[in-house]
């Protein structure tokens, strides 16, 4: 059984080998590989070598083209440095007052330089293990990428001081997510992640208006054209996971604090959740015996559909000891014992 | 309640700046004491809305222009309130520290400490060891409070309580930590004196820790 067929299998509540592991991992791969992070964030041969390293090292069921929240921010026009070998830095919003909105040029996934190197490690995972291990391509969601332009504090203050201009930011980065999230299913995506961080820090009543009907077409779109759609909110999403289910995604990322039980109790029939090992407390500094059981513990609760995975990015510096004993525990899952 | 803290007090839970700046000033004008508009206005609200937000009714844009609002009156008492030789609860220095540019959580929970009437002194963001180790010095804060939301730059916490060590300022301040990946576990085993999940929290946090 490859990593698809697995992963396709689980999807349906259908018995597998061991559940996939769909950890996100990011700076690890960049390092494992023994390359400087601005490489991996502005080349996708490295993003891409990295990904296969660590997949086929690890046993991971994923190649993904996720890096960093300023692939589209930067196409806008946002200013993003790439220190040698630390995360990208944006120091000022591009839209640091509203009437900025009116100067923004809208771009084009094929010929943007950050989305399009996206694009193009989504065709480069194609052609090196497509049909063999799901290609995961990555979108921000409309007011995470909203965010990116306008900077989080300003965001999270326009929610409440202005609704209706960030309505109109909004709609105009939902289309360049749609466009970009199907640029990258054309490109040979099997999933579509859609990154929504922010969307932890507001209410239930805020999410709905400025967040999920934004999903909501973003994966409608995805789904369109015959690919899957993850959601990935990082933070604690317990009173909003009724709402998330309503996005209408395939996989639904829970982070650590998540309650998995609860959610998949309620909604395990409709969708596949996935997580929610700390990815910090235990699968950074945590012992083998910790992720040993966490893992086992989230597959067991998370029912029949769920997906292994840590709540949010594995950290760089994660102990590879840690990645190996997540395969194991998975291995011996009651009822798949291999 | 005095009707002018009254407006005030909702003022503030409404996030309405220009509301609360206008009845502080209103207030002051009718003689009510800097001291008193502070205590019963300002921090009693932000105490509420530290509430709200640990119950789950307040998030963070409900939270985050609380704070403003707080602010906007509190920076018409500061005057005041020196004159009459009102004293802060204590004095705390924050800032994120070297290598994180992020500094939402930091900024939350430094406003929410002023609700708190403590005296902030932001050092910022990408805050280096030595930067702490001046501000202290120059400031002879009660609490250094230090913020990451990054895994990767969360080590550099040990860094600056290391060189608070180094300088022998360590035994003059309490330390309180947070951040998305930061842990009461992490907490203890750096050494911190204390830990805020979040903003609420780490006031108090910092409240127990001036005893």
């Amino acid at each position: 059984m490859n990593s698809l067929e697995r992963l396709q299998r689980r999807l349906q509540g259908e018995a597998v080998d061991r559940p996939p592991n769909l950890d996100i991992v990011m700076a690890f791969a960049a390092h494992h590989i023994g390359r400087p992070l601005s490489q991996f964030y502005i080349d996708h041969h490295v993003l891409v070598d990295a990904n296969l390293a660590v997949c086929e090292d690890f046993e991971l069921d994923i190649v993904q083209a996720i890096s960093d929240p300023f692939r589209e921010a930067a196409d806008f026009g946002l200013e993003v440095e790439f220190p040698a070998d630390n995360l990208p830095i944006n120091r000022k919003p591009l839209l640091a007052e509203p009437e900025d909105i009116k100067k923004l040029v809208v771009p084009d996934p094929a010929t943007g330089p950050r989305m399009s190197d996206r694009v193009e490690a989504v065709r480069l995972f194609r052609e090196r293990v497509g049909g063999e291990v799901p290609i995961m391509g990555w979108v921000e969601g409309a007011l995470a990428e909203a965010a990116d332009l306008r900077s989080v504090y300003l965001t999270m203050t326009d929610l409440i001081r202005r609704p209706e201009w960030l309505e109109e930011l909004l709609e105009i980065c939902v289309q360049v997510e749609i466009a970009f999230a199907r640029a990258q299913v054309q490109a040979g995506a099997d999933i579509i992640g859609l990154g929504d961080a922010v969307a932890s820090q507001i209410s239930p009543v805020m999410y709905r208006r400025f967040a999920l009907p934004y999903e909501q077409r973003i994966f409608q779109a995805v789904h369109e054209i015959g690919a899957l759609a993850r959601l990935h909110i990082c933070g604690n999403t317990n009173r909003i996971i009724a709402d998330m289910v309503a996005s209408g995604a395939d996989i639904i990322d829970l982070d650590w604090m998540v309650d998995m039980k609860s959610a998949a109790g309620q909604f395990g029939d409709k969708v596949s959740f996935l997580g929610n090992v700390d990815p910090v407390a235990i699968m950074l500094q945590g012992t083998p015996e910790k992720v040993y059981a966490a893992t086992q513990y989230c597959m067991t609760v998370g029912g029949p559909r769920s997906i292994s995975g840590a709540g949010c990015e594995v950290p760089d510096g994660t102990p590879e000891v840690n990645f190996h004993t997540q395969t194991r525990a998975l291995c011996k899952i009651e009822g798949i014992d291999q | 309640m005095n009707k002018n803290i009254e407006t005030i007090y909702k003022g503030i839970l409404d996030g309405d700046q220009h509301l609360v700046a206008q009845q502080v000033t209103d207030a002051l004008n009718a003689g009510l004491s800097p001291d008193m508009i502070l205590k019963e206005g300002l921090v009693a609200a932000m105490s509420e809305v530290g509430r709200l937000f640990e119950n789950g009714e307040y998030y963070v844009p409900e939270m985050l222009i609380a704070a403003r609002a707080m602010q906007a009156g509190l920076k018409l008492l500061k005057p005041g309130l020196a004159e009459t030789g009102v004293k802060a609860v204590g004095r705390v220095i924050i800032g994120t520290v070297a290598g994180d540019l992020h500094d939402i959580g930091k900024n939350l929970v430094g406003m929410m400490l002023e609700g708190a009437g403590f005296e902030v002194i932001d050092l910022g963001t990408d805050v280096k060891p030595e930067a702490y180790v001046n501000a202290v010095r120059e400031h002879k804060p009660d609490i250094v409070a230090m913020s990451a939301l990054l895994t990767t730059t969360m080590p550099n916490m040990i860094h600056i309580i290391q060189a608070l060590e180094e300088a022998g300022l360590r035994k003059q301040v309490k330390v309180i930590i947070g951040g998305a990946p930061v842990t009461e576990e992490y907490a203890r085993k750096i050494g911190a004196d204390g830990f805020g999940y979040d903003a609420s929290l780490a006031v108090k946090a910092a409240r127990s820790l001036i005893g």
